[in-house]
């Protein structure tokens, strides 16, 4: 077997090279005439944009008219398929330098069979799937493949979870602002990697901008640049027939109490509801995947698990729009006990809920994973598949209201 | 275990919450919605009817007219608020009662314009519309807090105020500026209602004159109600305490006319992109309708194919604010005649008992006595 060698990904390579060609042709087309008589017209065909301003709809909250009724058809199947009750997502898209600082905290080698097999487990884990709407997936495992050769987005299609990606890049600090206000980096070749993740087999795409309360509030700035830019990612998600799931993660970290945490979460939610009608976002075919609301960690008054659900609920149905079908929230930072006592709250409380609320876990999930492998110097699949079953059946239940937590599970406890 | 509504300002406190609350659910009971009486002039004026036209418009008609309308038996099993306008709530009928009595000895709970229509002079800057005028900013916030605490003395629960956007798409409007200015000033106004008690009805109409299609009606409506509800979260309105009475999405008086099927689909789409789920109910207003269209059926038809449609779907009671739409029939068999009283509070009922199937989904076109499109004529339209 020849070594690895370090070299850029090979999506990296791809990208590259697609991003090289798709300028090399169009200058050409631009500068060439006789370029020009092979496509038939001057210069590039005509983009959707210069025939929307014949038609006098488009730039106005138009809610994809730009898209055929077959593309939205499509987007829409998509999104019911993650929404569907019952089921939640596996979120696996860390970087290489992420699941590399997990794998290294319980002593497991961060090689790429490593991550790979890894990855292997959580999509075929058996009967996984029963639990599994779909799978988020790092742009390195979407060009990997299982032990029969077989991509990974086509294994997991074939059991029924819908596979997506995460084609972001890294944050960046906005100047000026307190320290944790960032921007999440990877708009400008979005559409050119969607394009390739879609070709790729994935069918959904997820965007994380992560937000931190300091002193009560996230500044205007900050939470006007993060929503406009998932909203603008959405719009390119949908155009390249990805459904986008937005992700406004507010962080825990804080001491904030539950209703500071639920008036942020307003205010962040309705910026990106409005941003994403304005920027004529196809509703129906977008899915939210958002912190749940929660108390700061260091907040120093108690709270109930249904006073959180309760907190949970309002939020919603404040600003979220009926029309987007599903909500699957993240863990961050929240243990499988407290998110699933959490979740289950929710899908109990007896107020207005009309969408599917379930989860998009990774930490929940994986962290108890990785526990079986300290000491042990290796991934422990077999151990770590048996728990990750009963993990998901957990979820799964709580996704539906039917889990029943240990007593203390979901409340918040102010730190000592 | 239940927190208080969180994320609202302190000075409302808890009972005042409380009972916003409570009215608004009133408000929305099932099958029942508005009857919209807060014309400024006699609403026979407003019929669209020739011979009604000529009716005296003075104080003693339109205090004769409303205490008819009012008293109509059952009318409460349709109807759970009454609009009315400030010459009403201050009034009495023949007998010295006041009308505010009447309206609640018959069981349906009184509500008050509060705004002062607007200037058809327009905001400056802004382009002619359909209407003939450039686009309009309603005004009356300035004394708004006396009136709201004087109209809840007066016996009135709950508040309703009109802007008006207009349609023409080579214009670009509504302009921005304009939907800054709706969703602003009617976000202000109803902080201030829910301040003194008054359930706010928040109205961005977009009236229907012009020639557009029902397309360019919908992505205006999506756009005006987002900004809408972004405005009431920003000015933190308590959205449990509130109601919505926005147009129907329909094609432009003079466009291409679309189906109550098609009208009743882009509109609960567009509500549901927009309109938060703890709002409690959306009442929608009748307006204005092409001369060979029968106002009252269609307002009602479109209403009842919405709730047949979108049966299960709407998380809000989907319902009527009709002052038209509820009024043609009546107003045409009274004539200013009390020996027509009793026939006209029958067409009165009967019509809004048609609306009352509508809010089920359950109205079989034609089944209620109307008018129709007899005596139409062009109205001028502007703040009634």
């Amino acid at each position: 077997m020849p070594a690895r060698v370090a070299m850029p990904s090979r999506s990296r390579r791809v990208t590259l090279l697609a991003a090289f060609l798709t300028v090399a042709v169009s200058s050409l087309a631009f500068k060439i005439p006789f370029c020009q008589g092979l496509t038939g017209t001057r210069g590039p065909p005509p983009r959707a944009s210069s025939l929307a301003r014949e038609v006098g709809h488009y730039g106005r909250a138009h809610n994809g008219a730009h898209l055929s009724a077959s593309q939205k058809a499509a987007l829409e199947e998509i999104a019911e398929a993650i929404g569907t009750p019952g089921k939640g997502i596996t979120a696996t898209d860390e970087g290489p330098l992420t699941v590399g600082g997990r794998f290294e905290a319980v002593g497991v080698e961060n090689t790429e069979e490593n991550r790979r097999t890894y990855r292997q487990m959580l999509y075929t884990a058996k009967g996984a799937n029963k639990y599994l709407s779909a799978a988020i997936l790092d742009p390195e495992t979407v060009f990997q493949k299982s032990d029969d050769g077989v991509p990974f987005p086509k294994v997991c299609s074939d059991l029924g979870i819908v596979p997506g990606v995460k084609p972001h890049l890294k944050i960046y600090s906005l100047p000026g602002t307190a320290d944790g206000e960032t921007v999440m980096q990877g708009l400008d070749s979005l559409a050119a990697r969607c394009k390739e993740y879609r070709e790729a087999g994935c069918r959904f795409a997820k965007w994380r901008s992560p937000l931190e309360v300091s002193e009560g509030e996230i500044s205007r700035l900050c939470i006007e640049a993060n929503m406009h830019d998932l909203a603008r990612y959405a719009l390119i998600c949908q155009d390249e027939g990805l459904v986008p799931i937005v992700e406004p993660d507010i962080s825990l970290k804080g001491d904030h109490d539950l209703e500071t945490a639920v008036r942020v979460n307003v205010e962040v939610q309705s910026e990106l509801y409005k941003a994403m009608i304005d920027h004529g976002v196809f509703m129906e075919g977008a899915v939210l995947k958002s912190n749940m609301v929660n108390p700061g960690k260091a907040c120093k008054t108690a709270y109930t698990c249904e006073e959180i659900a309760q907190a949970n609920v309002e939020v919603l149905q404040r600003c979220m729009p009926v029309s987007i079908r599903t909500a699957n929230y993240l863990s961050g930072g929240q243990s499988l006990e407290d998110a699933s006592a959490r979740l289950n709250a929710i899908n109990r409380h007896s107020g207005k809920k009309p969408w599917n609320l379930s989860f998009s876990w990774s930490a929940a999930l994986q962290l108890p994973l990785l526990e079986l492998c300290k000491g042990k110097g290796s991934l422990q699949l077999e151990e770590m598949e048996e728990l990750y079953l009963k993990e998901l059946a957990i979820a799964s239940a709580a996704a539906k209201g039917e889990h029943s937590p240990a007593a203390g599970d979901g409340d918040h406890t102010p730190p000592p | 275990m239940s927190l208080a509504p969180v994320g609202l300002p302190s000075v409302l406190p808890a009972d005042v919450l409380a009972e916003l609350k409570e009215t608004a659910k009133m408000l929305c009971a099932p099958g029942k919605g508005f009857l919209a009486a807060d014309e400024s002039a006699g609403p026979w004026l407003r019929a669209g009817h020739a011979e009604a036209a000529k009716i005296p418009d003075v104080i003693e008609n339109r205090a004769a007219y409303r205490a008819m309308c009012f008293s109509t038996p059952g009318l409460s099993e349709h109807i759970s608020g009454v609009i009315l306008h400030w010459e009403t709530l201050l009034q009495d009928d023949a007998t010295g009662k006041p009308m505010v009595e009447i309206i609640k000895e018959n069981g349906m709970i009184p509500g008050i314009k509060v705004d002062k229509g607007y200037n058809k002079k327009g905001m400056w800057g802004t382009p002619l519309g359909p209407l003939g005028h450039p686009e309009v900013a309603t005004v009356g916030l300035d004394d708004l807090q006396q009136k709201c605490a004087q109209a809840y003395a007066k016996g009135a629960r709950f508040a309703k105020w009109r802007n008006v956007l207009q349609l023409d798409p080579s214009k670009g409007m509504p302009t921005d500026l304009s939907i800054a200015d709706t969703v602003h000033t009617l976000a202000r106004y109803a902080s201030i209602c829910q301040s003194e008690r008054l359930v706010p009805i928040v109205e961005p109409e977009i009236v229907p004159n012009g020639n557009h299609d029902i397309n360019y009606c919908a992505e205006m409506t999506n756009k005006v109600l987002a900004a809408q509800f972004k405005a009431l979260a920003d000015h933190h309105i308590f959205l449990e305490g509130a109601v919505l009475k926005p147009n129907m999405v329909k094609n432009g008086l003079g466009g291409p006319k679309a189906s109550a099927e098609t009208i009743a689909t882009l509109t609960c789409q567009t509500l549901l992109r927009t309109v938060p789920p703890s709002m409690p109910g959306i009442f929608f207003l009748s307006g204005e309708t092409a001369l060979n269209e029968d106002n009252e059926e269609e307002a009602t038809i479109n209403l009842s194919t919405m709730n047949r449609l979108f049966a299960g779907k709407l998380p809000w009671h989907l319902s009527f604010s009709y002052g038209k739409a509820l009024q043609k029939t009546c107003i045409v068999t009274w004539l200013g005649k009390t020996e027509n009283e009793a026939a006209a509070q029958k067409a009165l009922k009967a019509r809004a008992n048609a609306n009352s199937d509508a809010v089920f989904g359950k109205y079989t076109p034609g089944s209620c006595a109307s008018v129709g499109t007899d005596g139409n004529v062009m109205q001028a339209a502007g703040p009634y």
